[in-house]
Parts: structure tokens; sequence; C-alpha cells
């Protein structure tokens, strides 16, 4: 795990954009993937939440949060191991993944809630 | 890629005087007057005058709100006729968001940015010239639409099907079209430039993190223009097709869908409120401190609140469909979304007022602007939580309450910061200070007007009047509220005339500024007042953010030629590229000069917006023609082009110039360029898959109609090309180019090989493009492809025959990895369109 965030190289400013893209490809995702699954296989409306639809997206969600959570912890550990230009990097990228975390969380919270398709 | 860690062209190295610096610099810099004063490039120029253009804009859509609101003041009113309000109320809103907020912030960001960041101009001079040239004649030929009274009636977004010929036979839908499409080639290419210059232009040692923070506001907006632009582009362009040849991409009978338009227009539409915003916001971060008289609080919360907001506006757009009948879960995700926003925006404001709170605030009249953005954009920002929420959407839907949301967030959050951005940096356009108490009168107008206009207009919103409707019965309520909404309008026009009579009086009267007047911290006061053509005489190693507080001796240092870069003997307009995120010096920028090349460029995709607008599909055609030469014509003076860089010596000590090396900003401009166009054809795989998975009548044949084998043949022919264009690029970078004409030359064939098959594909295809979506949109897909091919099969060919020339080889290796760019990009694409529009439709079927 450790190795795999040393050569992510979370210091990069490139990381200021991938937390939020991240969210941004959930979010067509579980956008898109409930309409196309609407349009082919659209669950009987007395199921209420309980669906393969909703099932998928939570599982689509908690892959995302698990993924983002693991990138803020990374960069948290990386804020502290640097100084300066590094250190702000990494700083200002564990806040966005954080939101990015915090982000797919609430806005996910609706599929444990709403039936699908209706 | 190489970086110099080393100093530069060493301080205190030049042995001239300051004067004759000045002089040398002049004369390579400085602009031509009379006739030649139209191929002026320059940055300052060219962002006033984008200044003055948007003010003569905003000016035309205050006058159309005026006869709106005197329309509406009282009931039963015959002042305007139905067909002339609506196009009144239409070209209010397009005159005001795309003539008026975006070139004129870009404006202020073509004009401040270098001189922030301790650049000489912007990275694309060119560029700033045909985007100016592309506003001002896309927006003569909008505008003349109201003079002919055949402006678009159909709302500034232009919902289908009211907008399709059906229901607007006219010439005013053809008008927004091509219009907008026309000014939008200003804001792509004001946005590609933009980004690079930040990225790649500061000044030695700015590392990322020392930015100023309006450049990382400007970042961010120009990089959102260009995801955010050309979602609109192409549906601006199916929509003109259906209207013009009858394509049925929106019409449900043909397989379209109206709504596609609505997901097209709102990709573009949301973000833009926050391209309008941000810049405003940067002027607002940009001026607190000042005032304030300490740094910001929380630097890096600002950069990150930037962030998350250029991205999730992005996530919101359904939130203006809510009542198009999308399911609720799905309206579930954007109204979360859109609760999400508030969270950046709102750090943003806790900053700003942390900054206020422990500093020593000094309310001079900029101050006076940001506390009335303050509260009204808090409103406006509170009114919009209000509706993400699904329940109170529905109830106020297109009522007031939603246009005095809109006003309260767009004049809040963009006019009232610009003004007080306007009133900082007026001492810089000019070298004169304002009038404080004309000013003052100013703002307490327009406050009062504004909030006597749009506060009010929540209630008539609340009491259920509708926004759009050129009339109402008395009785129902709204009479007293509509005409103290109007009455209050005029005080706010009040209030704006006298703040435009003092920036215009202020020129002839106003008291001489010292230098730096407000004591602020920002290079841009290290300029002149006005500014040079070259904004420095030398471009300093800055490595804080707060340049003039922490050494207030740079401007002087940096006008005597003290720092890097004070020579002009080689007559080339220069600069630094530096690392984007260490600031260190990779490389010497030299930019072209003055050029006739994009007023003519500009000129000729007039006449192709005209002659597409009165259905001269010839003429259009030729202009295209035309255009393309006047382009390609600019892009031969480039590099070791005699008008360009013809001699590669540098000062000793000095990096090479860019275009010796592998990593210019071209390089970059293409990368940017490639990322607006992906954006554009995202756009279009989304639209292709949209009909396909929504649209209620959407007819896929059993077979598809495009051969396979054709267009795999054609990959083929693409995919061989890249594989050689790679080989000679890589071997550019070791200094090799024995055979590159040659390879260039078969590159240049390939191309054409795969733009003749996918010909074929495309006329043996036998597509019924104006009875089926299907067929529509497949016609433009390969379209698309062909374009491609195309360009880059002629862009090869120039390269063949600049080797030639002795532009291009290994003393000069750059150009070829910009095109290899462009075939790299129309290699992925092209076999994402095979697979899409071809394999998908056999494997899946219809």
């Amino acid at each position: 795990m450790s190795i795999t965030m040393q050569r992510l190289n979370l210091t990069h400013p490139l990381h200021f954009v991938i937390g939020l893209t991240l969210w941004c490809i959930w979010f067509v995702a579980v956008y898109g993937g409930h309409a196309v699954a609407c349009s082919v296989a659209p669950p009987a409306p007395e199921q209420g939440i309980f669906t393969l639809v909703n099932a998928m997206l939570l599982v689509v969600s908690i892959a995302a949060i698990a993924l983002l959570a693991a990138l803020t912890v990374g960069c948290c550990r990386m804020a502290k191991r640097h100084e300066g230009r590094l250190r702000f990097n990494a700083t200002v990228s564990a806040g966005l993944y954080l939101f990015s975390t915090l982000g797919v969380v609430f806005a996910a919270m609706p599929i444990m809630g709403i039936p699908p398709c209706l | 890629m190489t970086t110099i860690n080393r100093e530069a062209t060493p301080e205190g190295d030049n042995i001239k005087g300051p004067n004759q610096l000045h002089n040398d610099l002049h004369d390579i810099w400085g602009n031509p007057r009379g006739l030649k004063a139209l191929t002026i490039v320059n940055h300052t120029t060219l962002g006033l005058r984008f200044m003055v253009t948007g003010m003569v804009f905003f000016l035309i859509g205050g006058l159309l709100a005026m006869l709106v609101r005197t329309q509406l003041a009282l009931p039963d009113q015959d002042f305007m006729s139905p067909d002339i309000y609506s196009q009144v109320t239409t070209m209010h809103g397009t005159v005001m968001m795309f003539l008026f907020a975006i070139p004129m912030l870009e404006g202020l960001a073509i004009y401040m940015i270098p001189k922030m960041i301790g650049a000489r101009d912007l990275v694309c001079p060119r560029l700033t010239s045909l985007g100016y040239w592309c506003y001002l004649f896309g927006g003569i030929i909008l505008s003349f639409s109201l003079v002919l009274e055949m402006a678009p009636d159909s709302g500034w977004f232009m919902y289908t099907p009211l907008s399709s010929s059906e229901y607007s036979p006219g010439l005013g839908s053809d008008f927004w079209l091509l219009g907008i499409t026309f000014v939008e080639i200003s804001a792509l290419s004001a946005g590609v430039e933009l980004v690079v210059s930040i990225l790649r232009t500061r000044t030695q040692g700015m590392a990322l993190h020392k930015m100023p923070l309006f450049a990382w506001y400007i970042l961010a907006m120009a990089l959102m223009i260009v995801v955010g632009f050309p979602p609109l582009i192409l549906g601006s362009i199916l929509l003109e097709l259906e209207r013009a040849v009858g394509m049925p991409f929106f019409e449900v009978a043909g397989g379209g869908d109206p709504i596609l338009w609505q997901h097209l227009f709102w990709l573009f539409g949301h973000p833009e409120v926050y391209i309008i915003f941000l810049p405003a916001a940067g002027i607002v971060s940009t001026l607190i401190p000042v005032f304030a008289g300490r740094p910001i609080v929380g630097y890096g919360w600002v950069v990150f609140a930037i962030t998350v907001t250029g991205f999730i506006s992005f996530g919101l757009w359904v939130h203006h469909m809510f009542t198009v009948g999308i399911p609720q879960l799905a309206q579930a995700f954007f109204s979360a979304a859109s609760m999400l926003v508030a969270v950046p925006t709102a750090i943003q404001v806790f900053v700003w007022l942390a900054t206020l709170w422990l500093g020593k605030p000094k309310m001079k009249l900029p101050m006076l602007w940001i506390v009335g953005f303050l509260i009204i954009f808090v409103c406006g920002g509170l009114t919009g939580v209000m509706l993400a929420l699904v329940p109170f959407n529905w109830q106020v839907h297109d009522t007031h309450f939603v246009v005095a949301h809109m006003h309260y967030v767009l004049v809040g959050g963009m006019f009232f910061p610009l003004i007080a951005g306007l009133y900082y940096w007026l001492p810089l356009f000019s070298g004169r200070m304002p009038s404080e108490t004309l000013g003052k009168w100013g703002f307490w107008l327009t406050f009062s007007g504004f909030n006597g206009t749009f506060l009010i207009m929540h209630w008539t919103g609340l009491l259920g009047m509708p926004r759009r409707v050129y009339s109402y019965e008395t009785g129902m309520g709204w009479d007293i509220f509509n005409l103290l909404s109007s009455m209050s309008s005029f005080i706010m026009s009040a209030g704006i005339a006298m703040v435009l009579l003092d920036f215009a009086l202020h020129f002839r009267f106003g008291k001489p500024a010292k230098h730096n007047p407000w004591n602020a911290d920002t290079l841009e006061w290290a300029n002149s007042m006005p500014p040079s053509a070259y904004n420095f005489v030398s471009l300093p190693k800055i490595e804080t953010r707060h340049p003039l507080w922490d050494d207030p001796d740079l401007p002087r240092t940096m006008a005597e030629g003290q720092h890097s870069l004070a020579v002009a003997t080689h007559g080339r307009r220069e600069m630094w590229g530096t690392d984007p995120l260490t600031g260190k010096v990779r490389e010497i920028i030299h930019l072209p000069g003055n050029s006739w090349w994009p007023l003519f460029a500009a000129m000729a995709l007039a006449v192709v917006c005209v002659s597409l607008l009165t259905r001269l599909y010839p003429l259009a055609g030729i202009a295209v023609v035309v255009a393309g030469l006047f382009l390609l014509r600019w892009s031969w003076e480039n590099g070791a082009h005699p008008k360009a860089a013809p001699d590669a010596e540098v000062a000793p000590g000095d990096p090479p110039l860019h275009s010796r090396t592998m990593d210019g900003p071209g390089l970059w401009a293409m990368s940017i360029t490639l990322l607006a166009n992906g954006s554009f054809f995202l756009s279009y795989l989304f639209g292709w898959f949209y009909l396909w998975t929504v649209s209620p009548e959407w007819r896929m044949p059993e077979t598809s109609p495009l051969s396979l084998v054709g267009l795999i043949l054609a990959g083929v022919a693409l995919t061989a090309g890249v594989v050689i264009l790679e080989k000679l690029v890589r071997g550019l970078r070791q200094g090799k180019d024995a055979g590159l004409a040659v390879g260039m030359y078969s590159i240049s064939a390939l191309g054409f090989v795969q733009v003749a098959v996918t010909l074929w594909v495309l006329l043996s295809a036998d597509l019924a493009v104006t009875e089926t979506s299907h067929d529509a949109i497949i016609m433009v897909g390969l379209a698309y492809a062909l374009l491609h091919g195309g360009l880059g099969a002629v862009l090869t060919l120039l390269q063949g025959l600049r080797v030639g020339y002795g532009y291009v080889g290994a003393h000069a290796p750059f150009e070829p990895a910009v095109v290899a760019q462009w075939w790299r990009y129309n290699l992925v694409t092209f076999w994402i369109l095979v697979g899409a529009l071809a394999v998908l439709p056999r494997v899946i079927g219809s």
C-alpha cells in the first residue's frame, strides 16, 4: 500500500484535480448507469429501494469512497513528511480528496432512500 | 524537458541606461498607429478593446432591460408587442451573458494576467487578436438582428422545439446559433491562451504556490471555458443543421429528443455561472488583502475552494431541468451536488471575512463595491440553496423568483466585484484617480436600486408571477411590486450611469495617481502608469506571494533593467518560459509581432457566418476555404521563419529559444485545444448514446449502414501515419532529422488515404440524414473524423514543405511534436467512433 502511495507521487499538483475528476466519473457513472438501467431493465415499483439497481449504484459508490478515502490518508501522510511547496501541494490535495470523499457520501445517500426509475 | 536551474541573464548584467533600454524595447513592442492599429496583437491594447467593447454591449443589454421593466411597470401595458417583448428579453439575456459578462472578464484577464505574473504578453498574441475580432464581428452580427426586428425570441437558452424551424420559422434562432458560435471562438481562444500563459510564462521563481490568487481564479475560469463551452457549440451546430437542412436531432418524430438540447445547453450553462463568478471572486480575493493591509487568511483554502467550484459546477446542470420528468433518484443526485457547491463558496466568504476581521480595512471606493458584493451575493447564494431543493424548485420554476435569484448571483457575484476591480485598477489604466464623490453616489444608487428591483421580484415570484410573460392582468396582487421594481430599476440605471460618467471623466479630470496608490502587493503595480507595451524592462525573480510588500523598491530596479531579459538588440519579443510547478526558467519564448492574419481570418469567418445565415451555402464554402488559408498562412510564420526567429542566438548563459526545444508553449496550447476538442467529442458521444437510450422514437436499422471493413482500412492508414510520425519525433528528440521531409509527405499521404476511405464509407452508407436522427448523428460523427483527418494531412504536408525551407529540422524540432499531438488525438477519437458507431450497434443491436 505504502509503495503504491509513493508511486502516485502525492505531492504533485496533478492531485488537485484527480480526486474531483474521480468524483465526476462516479457522478456520471451513477447518473448514466441509473438511466441505462431504467431504460433496459426497470425494476418493479413495489420492490422499493431493494433493487439490483440500487445495489449496484451503492457498490460503485462504496468503491469510490474507499479509493478517495485512501488517497486522502496518503496525501495527509505526505504532507507531514514535506515542507514548503510539496507540503502545500499535498495538503491542498488531501483537502480536495477529503471533499471528494464526502461529496460521494453525501450525493450517494439518496441511493439508500429512493427507489430507482420513478 | 530541460529546466535551467541557474540564474539566467544575471541581474545587473546590462550596460545600457534605462531610457535606452526603454527605447529599444519600445521599437520592438510598440503599437503602430493609423490603419496598422488593426494589426496590434499586444495584450494591453486588446484587453482594453475587449473591455470597452464589452461595456458597449453592456449598455445595449441594459437598455433592453429598461425596456422590459417599462413594459412590466403596470398591468395590461401595450408599450411593446408580445413578439418584440420576446425578442427584447431573449436579447437582454443573450447580450449580457455572451457579449458582456464573459468577454468583459476575459478582457480584464487578458489585460491583467501577464502583468501580474511578470510576463510581457500572453503566450499566443495573434490568438488574442483573432479572439477579439471574432467577438466584435459575432457581437455585431447578433446585435444587428435587433435592428432588423429579427432577433431571436425563444429565450436566451433557445429551448427546442420553440426554437426549431416549426415554431420559429424566421431567422431569429439562426442569428443566435451562428452568432453565438462565432463569439464562442473568441471565448475558447482566450481560454486556451490564458491557461498556457499562466502555466508556462510566470516569471522566474514564481512557483505555483506563490502565484497571485487572481491567476488561480483565471486558470480555473479558463479551463472551465475550455471544457464547458464545447457542449453548447455542438448543440448549436446540431440545432442549426436541424433548422437549415432538416436533420432531426431534437425532433421526436425523427428519432430525436428536445431534452437533448436542454442537456447540452445546461452542460454549458451551469458552469457558465461559475465561469462568470470565479474571476469576479478573484477580484475580491485580490482587493480585500490590499485594503485590509494584510495577506489573505488561508491562501490554500482559497485554492481548494476554486478547484472544488471548478469541478462541482459541472455536476449541477440537471437542476435547471427538475420539471422535465427525470426520475426522482436522478434528481436527488443533482440536488445533493447543487448543495455541495455552496461549500467552497462559503469557504471563500469566510476567508474574506476573516481577512477583513484580522486586518485594518480601509473603506475606499473599491471596498464599497466589495461590501455590496458580499451582501448581495450571500443572499443570492442562499436562494440558490433553496432552489437546489427539488420540491421548492418545482414550486417556483419559471417564476420571477428564479429571475431574482439569477440576478442576485450574477449582478451581485459579477457586476459588483467587476466595478470594484475597475475602480481599483483605474489608476493603472490611466495614471489617474477616480472621483470618490461621484463613485459613492454611483454605488449607493446602484445598490439601493438593485435591491429595490430584485428583492421585490422574489415576492412577485412567490406570488406566482411567471417569467417571460409580456403583460399581466391587474388584480393578481403583482401590480405594486412590479411598479416598485421598475422604479428601482431606473434608480439602478442612474447609479450605473454615474459610475460610467466617473470612469469617463477621470481620464480628463482625475487627480494624477501616485505610484502604487493602494499600496498593493502584486506585480502589476510595478508597471508604469499607464503601462508600456512590453510591461517590464526587466523580469525579476519572484519567490514571495507579495513581491511589492516584501521589496517596495522592486518597480524601480525592474524599470532600471537590473533584472533578467533586459536586452533588445536581437529584435525579438521575448519573455521567460518557465516550469509550470516550480517557476524555474526553461527557455526563452519568442512571440510573434503585429499581424494582419487574425483580422483577415476573422473577416472570412464573418463571411461564413453571414452566408450561412442567408443560406448562401456556396459562398459559405468558399469563405471556409479562405479562412483556412489565412489561418495556415498565419501558422507558416512561426519558428525559424524569417518573420519569427531565424536567428537562434541568445545571450551567454541564457536558455535556448522555445522553437529550438521540444517543449514550447505551442505544445501546451495544442494540448489545451485538444482538451476543448475532447469535450466536444464527448458531448457528441453523449448525444449518440442519449438518443439511443432515451429517445422515444429512436430507430436503429437491423444492420449498421457503415462498412466496418472500410472504417478499419481507414483506421489502419491513420495508425500507420501515427506510428511513422512518432518515430520521426523520437528521432528529432535525439537530434536526428534524416528523411524528415519524406517521412512527413508519407504521413500526409496516409492521412489523405484515411480521408478518402472514410469519405467512401460515408457516401456508400446511403444515409437518410433528414429522416432519422440515427443517420443524421452518424453523418456528423463521420464529418468530424473527415475534418480531423483532412486537417492532420494538410498540417503534415506543410511540415514537409517547412523542412524543405529549413524552418523545421534538428535545429528547430518543435513543430512536428505539436502536429503529432493532433494525430494522436485523431487516432484515439477515430477508433472510438468506429467502436461507437459501427461495432457496438452490431454487437448490441437496436
